[in-house]
């Protein structure tokens, strides 16, 4: 049973108005782990909405970048544990498009906490309640993100995601040691 | 889009949270949505009915269903979509349980806030989503399965059963795999082959399965269901014919170490690994051709009768070494010996003595054997012109292929350059003239004295109906001498000087001699010099002058070292300008030359270093030249720089009908195995021009040359060559004995032993007429097959870890320790010593044993593997118990790291064989020590009690553990599978998909997948067969909506998708429009690649960028 206490400390945190959490969620893993615990319902912070896709693989720099700009405050990953993706490694190549995101997002003068990569197994559901009150705090407590309408002065601190090219790829930052911060759509 | 919104109560477990009805209202709002419905249970039949009344009045094409998590009722709704004909890819799913009212229950307000999100989210998703297409894939009802072990078979017996036909694939020369290695399985103590050899028969006799041994699976490609196989079977050399009889096993000389036995026993290299082998037919063992062979001109088998000399079978070595050449005794004196250069034996000491032991067998066993003359089977007349070694092999062949041949030769002998060139002492005459009687006893007719273009014309030859004419004319003229004073007198031309002493005659010389050249022939001038002077009363004194910085080959060393212990003098680097004198000779004019650093061959004068050399004769050996009467009278025939020419394919001249070989044709070295080669090709084309067949190119295809792996010379105890006595030097001057003795049999045979058989298989051809049914095939190729299969089970086990790589253990350096595999071949009653225990080093049966544990195994060290190898504990203790049974006063002690025996009944075992008295102590061993009685020393650290104890052992059995054989290696590679640890393949899932792959289709079972026991390799290769059935039964499959696929118009074919896909799903196609293409059967559909894609045309069904963006911007 969950508690008064639990219940306003889920709704805690939250200067400024309600946060908008976009969570790209592994099938495999974390989605099964949410599963769990809403099955047990164990309470979460309402602020954070969960998307399925077969494999964190799947994410693209667009997907992180549109959500952001379109409404959302932040948006998490939250993959398989590393070395247990059931296609290899595509757990890893969303933790290299993570590892882009927050230092672009860092370019442009915008928190790169806004964008975090989780990784836990299915049996993992408290991992996965504890990932999603973590983005709630951190989210919760930075400023509403402000954002400029579409084509307004690029040099102001906001995101804009009409000129990002789809699925940038950022695989070469696991595979060499050093930095590999690409512009998105450029050359590479 | 005509979307309909069904809302589930999920019977007050949605709506006991979020009020329903305005969040239809909401809905309601929502672009595209013509209907929106709730029900308790949207799953149920009522939703269902409510769902397909929706779609048929308000003509919806899209659902979105509001209700549980996606992962629960999807496939729920999906097929009620596609029953509504509403496609693949219809339903949008809103989680409103599991994602909103589930867990934010205390919270009501912003869950009916977060609802609608959800749902607004899902309807913007629906407005994405399109039709996926899927194909129907065609099934082969028919498996591959790799690996012929226990689990191999088991899977390939349990798919039979099934109706499924199996391609059984086994590398080895039998099925059985590890398994009938074993002497006795753990916990019973029941003989291994007892439960395999039913499995054996019982697989051999399945009409389903069809074993292919001696194969390998070169490719796997294509989609499951109908995968593409290439196989590549090894040739057996011996056919279906065989009886197993086993009569060529007693006659083949070549012994091997045994990989069935572990290496601690010798196999022929015509085998049977072990009596209940399947297939039961034997097989040859044959590495390519060995080093020797390949080198020879003839290629004769010098592995082959070096074997059999080394087994005592001299007739049949003899037999060997004569096949291809009627002159073993002149070879085994005068060859150049190629074949030692290349010998395998000379990286580790010296090569064998391959010419001795040539002569020893021919001089053995040659003059013993009688000749029948050859049947005449062929009606025209062949007419061999010059008796030489070209000519006389000529003759031979076309004598046994059944013609009537004439040689004709201008010398009063027969034998050319061997019979009036090479002198005595080298060569004995009465050696070359039996061979020579031996040619001539198969029927050929020998007219001496008559030379072409003056006693006949090859004009004539064929007005008389001869069909073909051999020219083998040889070179018979020294070149002229290209020296002022070359006219003087006591000048001497060596090739004519070597001829008059040859046909008895004693050249004139004088006391001082000065010879020219630096080939065979003018070694054997300068040495014949040294005893007409002896004869004739001088202190020998001659003086080689070789313009080149050292002898030209043929020439070889052994010679120039016993020219110089007769007593000759040899000057290099000499270049010859005049000779001096008014009418005879007084001496030589020379200039030193040196090394030229850009061309070894031409060594550069040096200025004012002329000297003069005091003589009174001068040798000149400086080449030969073409005599060229028999030109005369032989139309059409063309000469060419010196040579008759000849096309090098047919070995026809210019003229139809003439063929010419030897030193008159040649264009390699002026050898007599050279001029041997040249007459066996010349008869083969005369035998092909005669009857008629096409003139096919005489130069045959080499088979790869085997050369021994680097580590077996290493292996190889060093043994130098065996001496061949030679008469002292002073004492050779005295006379034309021949210098070299013959070996005796004692030393030839000891010489024989050093061979490495480098090939395996010496080619002797004994098996070959030993076989009473004819089924040894030396013709067999390998031969490459494909199939189309629709499943692949990989079973291709494990290997024993190599102990030696565990150096401080003495695995490989001291005889007495063995490991478990080999002590299981000892112990087995079928094995080397027929179950008898006895210590390598003396034979003696050992009282004291040490067994150590996780040898290589649970070792954290770069040398080992970090895994258990899961059956060492038990394996050990198997061994343990049968020597405490076998022998009760030896006393056993296992030194292990944890005892492991987790298995059913292992732990009752382990107790029972502690009881039987076998002692356990848990400790770490540092280092084994071997003693002077081979005896070994252990140092043992006790981990229980920390103490440190040594202890002397007449055997230490190390338990090797398991890791992936290079059979798992190598198909993991070949079938795209993915391997973890160790080289094992890995699992698709480690609990819910164990004997899958991550290729679909393709499946895992026994050691390949890690080590493990017999049972639980059979039960995992029985669950592998399940699957394919499971997968093979319906006779076809769909492919799955969610993949990917990429559009050709935008894809610019990089490749990064191909790279990309961990089920190499996808490859790019050529030509101008090149673009990514995936295959749908193999694809998973985890989108990874349409991530990577850096233009957006790689998408995946289901998770499109436009479907996932439009989710996650509402």
């Amino acid at each position: 049973m969950t508690t008064a206490t639990e219940a306003a400390e889920v709704g805690t945190g939250m200067a400024g108005g309600e946060r908008s959490i976009v969570a790209f969620c592994c099938r495999e893993c974390a989605y099964a782990a949410a599963d769990t615990s809403a099955n047990a319902r164990t309470s979460l912070p309402p602020s954070v909405r969960l998307i399925l896709l077969p494999c964190t693989g799947r994410v693209s720099p667009l997907h992180l970048l549109s959500a952001l700009a379109e409404g959302a405050d932040g948006v998490m990953v939250a993959g398989c544990l590393e070395g247990q993706c059931h296609y290899r490694e595509g757990n890893f190549n969303a933790i290299d498009r993570v590892t882009f995101v927050q230092r672009l997002l860092e370019s442009v003068g915008v928190e790169p906490e806004r964008c975090r990569m989780f990784t836990m197994s299915a049996g993992e559901p408290p991992r996965f309640v504890a990932a999603v009150k973590e983005m709630d705090r951190v989210v919760g407590a930075l400023p509403p993100l402000t954002r400029c309408a579409a084509g307004a002065d690029p040099s102001a601190t906001a995101v804009g995601a009409g000129d990002t090219a789809p699925g940038t790829r950022v695989g070469a930052a696991r595979r060499s040691a050093g930095p590999a911060l690409v512009a998105p759509g450029g050359e590479h | 889009m005509r979307a309909g919104v069904f809302l589930c109560e999920c019977g007050g477990n949605i709506s006991g949270v979020v009020e329903m009805e305005p969040l239809a209202a909401h809905a309601r709002t929502l672009d595209g949505v013509v209907e929106v419905a709730i029900d308790q249970f949207m799953c149920g039949t009522e939703g269902r009915a409510m769902i397909e009344k929706a779609v048929e009045d308000r003509g919806l094409d899209r659902l979105v269903i509001a209700s549980c998590s996606q992962r629960f009722q999807g496939p729920t709704f999906d097929r009620i979509a596609r029953e509504l004909k509403l496609g693949e890819n219809a339903v949008a799913f809103a989680n409103i349980r599991e994602g909103c009212s589930f867990v934010h229950r205390h919270e009501p307000e912003r869950a009916q806030e977060k609802a609608r999100k959800i749902v607004a989210a899902a309807v913007a998703r629906a407005r994405h989503q399109s039709d996926l297409p899927r194909r129907r894939t065609f099934l082969s009802r028919s498996a591959l399965v790799v690996g012929g072990g226990v689990a191999g078979m088991a899977a390939a017996e349990e798919l039979a059963a099934a109706g499924i036909d199996v391609h059984l694939v086994e590398r080895e020369q039998s099925l059985g795999g590890y398994m009938a290695k074993l002497a006795k399985t753990f916990p019973t103590e029941d003989c291994a082959m007892c439960s395999l050899a039913p499995r054996l028969t019982s697989t051999a006799l399945n009409g389903h399965i069809h074993i292919h041994t001696l194969t390998d699976v070169e490719e796997i490609s294509g989609p499951p269901g109908e995968f593409r196989v290439t196989l590549r079977h090894h040739p057996r050399f011996v056919t279906e014919a065989c009886v197993g009889c086993g009569e060529c096993v007693a006659v083949c000389p070549v012994h091997y170490p045994s990989s069935y036995e572990e290496g601690i026993a010798e196999r022929t290299a015509i085998y049977r690994p072990f009596a209940n082998a399947v297939p039961s037919t034997f097989a040859v063992e044959k590495k390519g051709w060995s080093p020797c062979k390949s080198a020879c001109a003839v290629h004769t088998s010098a592995q082959g009768y070096i074997a059999l000399v080394a087994a005592g079978r001299f007739e049949d070595a003899y037999r060997v070494a004569s096949g291809p050449n009627p002159f073993p005794s002149v070879c085994g004196r005068v060859c150049t010996a190629l074949c030692e250069a290349a010998c395998a034996r000379g990286s580790v000491d010296e090569p064998i003595a391959i010419a001795a032991l040539k002569r020893f067998v021919a001089d053995t066993v040659g003059p013993t054997l009688p000749v029948r003359p050859a049947s005449m089977v062929h009606p025209e007349p062949v007419a061999i012109v010059g008796a030489g070694p070209a000519g006389l092999t000529c003759a031979r062949d076309l004598a046994h292929l059944g013609y009537k041949v004439t040689l004709f030769e201008a010398q009063p002998v027969a034998g050319g350059m061997l019979r009036t060139g090479i002198p005595d002492y080298r060569l004995p005459h009465d050696v070359i003239e039996r061979e020579i009687g031996q040619v001539l006893a198969l029927g050929p007719e020998l007219r001496l004295g008559q030379r072409a273009g003056v006693d006949f014309t090859i004009d004539g030859l064929f007005e008389e109906g001869y069909g073909a004419v051999y020219l083998a004319t040889g070179l018979q003229k020294s070149a002229e001498v290209d020296l002022p004073g070359g006219e003087l007198e006591g000048v001497l031309r060596a090739v004519e000087m070597l001829r008059e002493l040859n046909l008895g005659g004693t050249p004139e010389v004088g006391e001082r001699v000065v010879v020219i050249g630096g080939g065979d022939v003018a070694l054997d001038a300068a040495r014949s010099v040294i005893r007409l002077q002896n004869a004739a009363g001088y202190e020998p004194d001659v003086t080689l002058v070789c313009p080149d910085a050292r002898l030209r080959l043929p020439t070889n060393a052994t010679q120039m070292k016993e020219a110089r212990e007769e007593g000759l003098d040899l000057e290099f680097l000499m270049q010859p300008l005049e000779i001096l004198g008014t009418s005879h000779v007084t001496g030589i004019k020379l200039r030193r030359r040196e090394p030229n650093a850009s061309d070894r061959r031409q060594p550069v004068p040096v200025q004012g270093s002329g000297l003069e050399l005091a003589a009174d004769t001068v040798v000149v050996a400086v080449g030969r030249t073409l005599v060229d009467d028999f030109a005369r009278g032989c139309d059409g025939l063309e000469l060419k720089d010196g040579q008759i020419r000849i096309d090098r394919d047919t070995m026809m001249t210019t003229r139809e009908g003439v063929f010419a070989g030897g030193d008159a044709a040649s264009v390699g070295l002026h050898t007599a195995i050279e001029a041997i080669a040249a007459g066996r090709r010349g008869g083969a084309a005369i035998h092909d021009f005669l009857r008629g067949t096409q003139l096919m190119p005489k130069c045959e295809q080499r088979p790869p040359r085997a050369r021994p792996t680097a580590e077996e010379p290493a292996a190889v105890e060093t043994c130098r060559r065996i001496p061949l006595a030679v008469i002292d030097g002073p004492g050779r001057r005295t006379g034309w004995r021949e210098v070299r003795r013959v070996y005796s049999a004692q030393e030839a045979v000891a010489e024989a032993q050093r061979c490495l058989n480098c090939a395996v298989c010496s080619e002797c051809g004994c098996c070959v007429r030993a076989c009473p049914s004819g089924a040894i095939d030396w013709d067999q190729t390998e031969i490459v097959e494909e199939l189309s299969v629709g499943a692949v089970i990989l079973a291709t086990g494990h290997k024993q870890f190599d102990a030696a790589r565990k150096t401080p253990l003495g695995y490989g350096r001291h005889a007495n320790i063995l490991t478990q595999g080999q002590l299981s071949r000892l112990l087995s009653a079928a094995g080397p010593t027929a179950g008898e225990l006895c210590r390598p080093s003396d034979g003696a049966v050992p009282r004291r044993i040490f067994m150590l544990q996780c040898v290589g195994s649970r070792d954290v060290t770069s040398s080992g593997n970090q895994h258990c190898s899961a059956v060492c504990c038990l394996f050990a203790t198997l061994n343990a118990s049968l020597i405490k049974q076998q022998y009760p006063d030896a006393e056993v002690t296992i030194g292990y790291t944890d005892l492991r025996a987790p298995g059913k009944a292992h732990e009752e075992y382990y107790r029972l064989v502690q009881e039987r008295g076998v002692r356990y102590v848990r400790g770490r061993v540092g280092e084994i020590l071997e003693e002077k009685d081979g005896s070994l020393r252990v140092r043992l650290e006790d981990t229980m009690t920390g103490r440190k104890q040594e202890g002397v052992y007449d055997l230490v059995v190390l338990s090797a553990g398991l890791e992936a054989s290079d059979g798992t290696r190598d198909i993991a590679r070949v079938a795209g599978v993915q391997t973890g640890a160790g080289g094992f393949i890995r699992e698709y899932h480690p609990k819910l998909a164990p004997v899958d792959t991550q290729r679909a289709g393709m499946f895992v079972a026994g050691t390949a997948q890690g080590p493990k026991s017999i049972p639980d390799s059979i039960a995992q290769a029985k669950a592998a067969a399940a699957r394919v059935v499971a997968m093979l039964s319906s006779g076809y499959t769909m492919t799955a909506a969610q993949v990917a696929a990429g559009d050709p118009e935008i894809c610019i074919a990089c490749g990064v998708c191909v790279d990309a896909c961990p089920q190499m799903a996808v490859h790019l196609t050529t030509g101008t429009d090149a673009h990514s293409v995936v295959d749908p059967n193999i694809c998973r559909g985890c989108g990874i690649c349409a991530a990577e894609c850096p233009t957006g045309a790689m998408q995946l069904g289901r998770y499109s960028d436009a479907e996932v963006l439009a989710e996650a911007t509402v």
